[in-house]
């Protein structure tokens, strides 16, 4: 061991108990990155009151919060625009929240067409939202929710506002109680994997160590991230638990680990080198083999499970050229998907398992959307390179990383159009890998 | 109808309508309290975030190129007593001019008996990332196939493959693509 090795094992000492030393700080008030958004075409005028206070937030804090976090969201559907605040005539403070306490008129006359109107009671660290969602020209209320929680749950009270607002306004419930992670270099110069809410709220840096950090993969319940990391300076996946913070290596003894992904019900796929062969394996959530699903001198990474569970998606150049395939997850024939182009990676299946979107590569990189049985192949994408996609739990969005603005970000697009809503992130350092979780609340 | 969720800092509680009594939230909060004890019971594996190790099994250090922290991550093209060898675009093929190129590192080796090498393998930015961990891992088993042909002990030998992870250099031209797609040899003792 040389004087050097000897150092950085004598620092990596200090630093863990530095660590325990300084635990990391709570959370403070929920904050958003700073993002432009321009509303699409046709996007439905929506008006959010301040939550009038019944008691307890006399600071109009938890207002700020509730009313901060519904307007992102409701802006990034693409489904609303926010009728500008400062042309609201109504006081939240001194007028009726529910029907026949306050006046349609104020609301019709400054053009919003819907209404989000709501009561907050705090007491201590509890707090109460009440939110309701009003239909303007008709006067009607169409849907009220409650909510409790502390503080820190303010946030997440207005995803779930959001989400059923496009419920009953579009007949599919929002995407926005939802996490996403990626890959960032805004610590610095290496690659690192964060968590935030789709909104870009509630940032958590996940991996913390100077070397690359890759692929991060949720299942199904969002209690459980996979990703690849050279932290040990060699490749290996790792299984974090999101609720008590902890990881264990996944180690099936297959070789050199290439990437993976998780299975709806937390099974692992993992992609391992042997020989210069790379073939996926079904493990259990402990690392152990289930079964090979690829057996072959190939290259076969980048799986991705249908939300059934039934079939997965992944790359292989079993053909000589990179391409697509579906396999079920119970072993059998693989069946390749994409033919045209001869460099298509990185597919995403659908949340209804219907379709696979991938990237294909032309002069860089662009998202098509393809049928899984192989037909209807349409490219999303145009501007830039477009690398990632990752599907939303409703299956309306796909977030993906481009480096259309300059250095790569994460954007959010309409699976149906390609029409591009907005960046996700701030742009600091590049960010890549996008993975969208399944709703958090179920 | 209620239903409880995990949150961020504790646990929401939604109801479905406005009637909601105050022995359902009671029992909800039961709930909650037993799920957050479970939970801590549960605690196993290692707390994400402590500082890397110093030393891997795979820490050997490369010379030149960019310096990782404690240059424990290779891709370093320049310096070493071996030489890279390069590939085509998408390809893992040893070409015909490298064959020197692997006859002069085997030699070295031969010549050098107690040292061992990782061959690692490297692609250039323009393909996926994950099938490019995969590439390179399939450039690096190529070199070391090739290298135990020419009679180096397999034992000596590791592989490793960064992908497009570690770029020489990273302007879009042909040159740069191709000075990246390589298999480069860090010799430890």
């Amino acid at each position: 061991m040389g004087v050097r090795n000897r150092l950085s094992a004598i620092l990596a000492a200090l630093l863990v108990l530095a660590c325990a030393i300084f635990p990391a700080p709570v959370r403070a008030q929920e904050s958003l990155p700073p993002i432009e958004i321009t509303s699409a075409a046709k996007a439905q005028p929506i008006a959010v009151s301040a939550l009038k206070n019944l008691g307890g937030d006399d600071s109009h804090q938890v207002s700020a919060t509730f009313v901060k976090v519904l307007m992102r969201d409701l802006t990034l559907s693409s489904f609303f625009r926010i009728v500008d605040p400062a042309s609201y005539i109504e006081d939240a403070q001194n007028s009726g929240f529910d029907i026949g306490q306050f006046n349609f008129a104020d609301w019709s006359s400054i053009g919003a067409d819907f209404l989000v109107k709501g009561t907050v009671t705090r007491d201590g660290d509890k707090i109460s939202v009440e939110a309701l969602l009003f239909d303007v020209p008709q006067q009607r209320r169409m849907m009220g929710k409650k909510f409790s929680g502390d503080p820190h749950d303010v946030g997440e009270m207005a995803r779930r506002f959001a989400d059923a607002i496009l419920l009953n306004a579009t007949g599919t419930r929002g995407p926005f109680d939802s996490k996403l992670a990626f890959v960032s270099t805004r610590g610095g110069r290496f690659k690192e994997i964060y968590t935030s809410w789709l909104d870009g709220g509630g940032l958590f840096r996940v991996t913390d160590n100077p070397t690359i950090n890759l692929f991060p993969a949720f299942d199904r319940s969002v209690t459980h991230l996979l990703y690849l990391s050279y932290k040990t300076y060699t490749p290996i996946l790792y299984l974090v638990d999101l609720g008590n913070q902890t990881e264990v290596p996944i180690n099936p003894g297959l070789g050199q680990a290439v990437g993976g992904a998780l299975t709806p019900d937390g099974q692992i796929i993992g992609a391992f080198e042997r020989a210069g062969s790379t073939n996926l394996y079904l493990l259990t959530q402990g690392g152990n083999l289930v079964r090979s699903l690829t057996d072959n001198h190939a290259i076969n990474v980048g799986p991705s499970v249908c939300a059934d569970g039934g079939q997965f998606a992944f790359t292989s150049d079993r053909s000589g050229t990179p391409q697509i395939y579906t396999e079920s997850l119970d072993g059998g024939d693989a069946h390749r998907i994409t033919y045209k182009g001869d460099y298509n990676t990185a597919p995403a299946f659908s949340p209804d398992c219907k379709k696979i979107a991938y990237e294909s590569r032309q002069s860089g990189f662009q998202i098509y959307v393809i049928n899984s049985d192989g037909t209807g192949a349409r490219q999303l994408t145009q501007s830039g390179s477009n690398q990632g996609p990752a599907w939303s739990p409703d299956g309306r969005y796909i977030a993906f990383s481009s480096n259309r603005g300059g250095g790569s970000r994460i954007y959010l697009m309409r699976a149906r159009d390609g029409y591009v809503i907005a960046p996700l992130t701030e742009g600091q350092g590049n960010e890549s890998n996008p993975a969208w979780s399944w709703w958090m609340g179920g | 109808m209620s239903r409880i969720q995990r949150g961020r800092g504790g646990w929401v509680v939604e109801a479905g309508g406005f009637a909601r009594t105050l022995a359902i939230a009671m029992v909800i909060a039961g709930l909650a309290l037993a799920g957050c004890s479970s939970k801590k019971n549960a605690n196993e594996g290692s707390q994400l975030n402590p500082s890397p190790n110093g030393m891997g099994e795979g820490g050997l250090n490369g010379t030149g190129g960019p310096q990782y922290a404690n240059g424990s991550l290779g891709g370093n093209g320049a310096g070493g007593p071996l030489s890279d060898i390069h590939f085509d675009l998408n390809e893992a093929t040893i070409q015909p001019q490298d064959n020197s190129v692997l006859k002069a590192n085997a030699d070295w080796l031969t010549a050098h008996p107690n040292t061992r090498v990782q061959i690692e393998g490297h692609c250039d930015d323009r393909g996926s990332e994950e099938y490019n961990i995969a590439l390179g891992a399939k450039r690096a088993q190529a070199a070391k196939d090739y290298l135990t042909t020419l009679g180096i002990d397999g034992g000596r030998m590791s592989t490793i493959s960064y992908g497009k992870e570690l770029p020489l250099c990273t302007d879009e031209t042909e040159d740069c693509w191709a000075q990246n797609r390589r298999d480069h040899f860090a010799v430890a003792q």
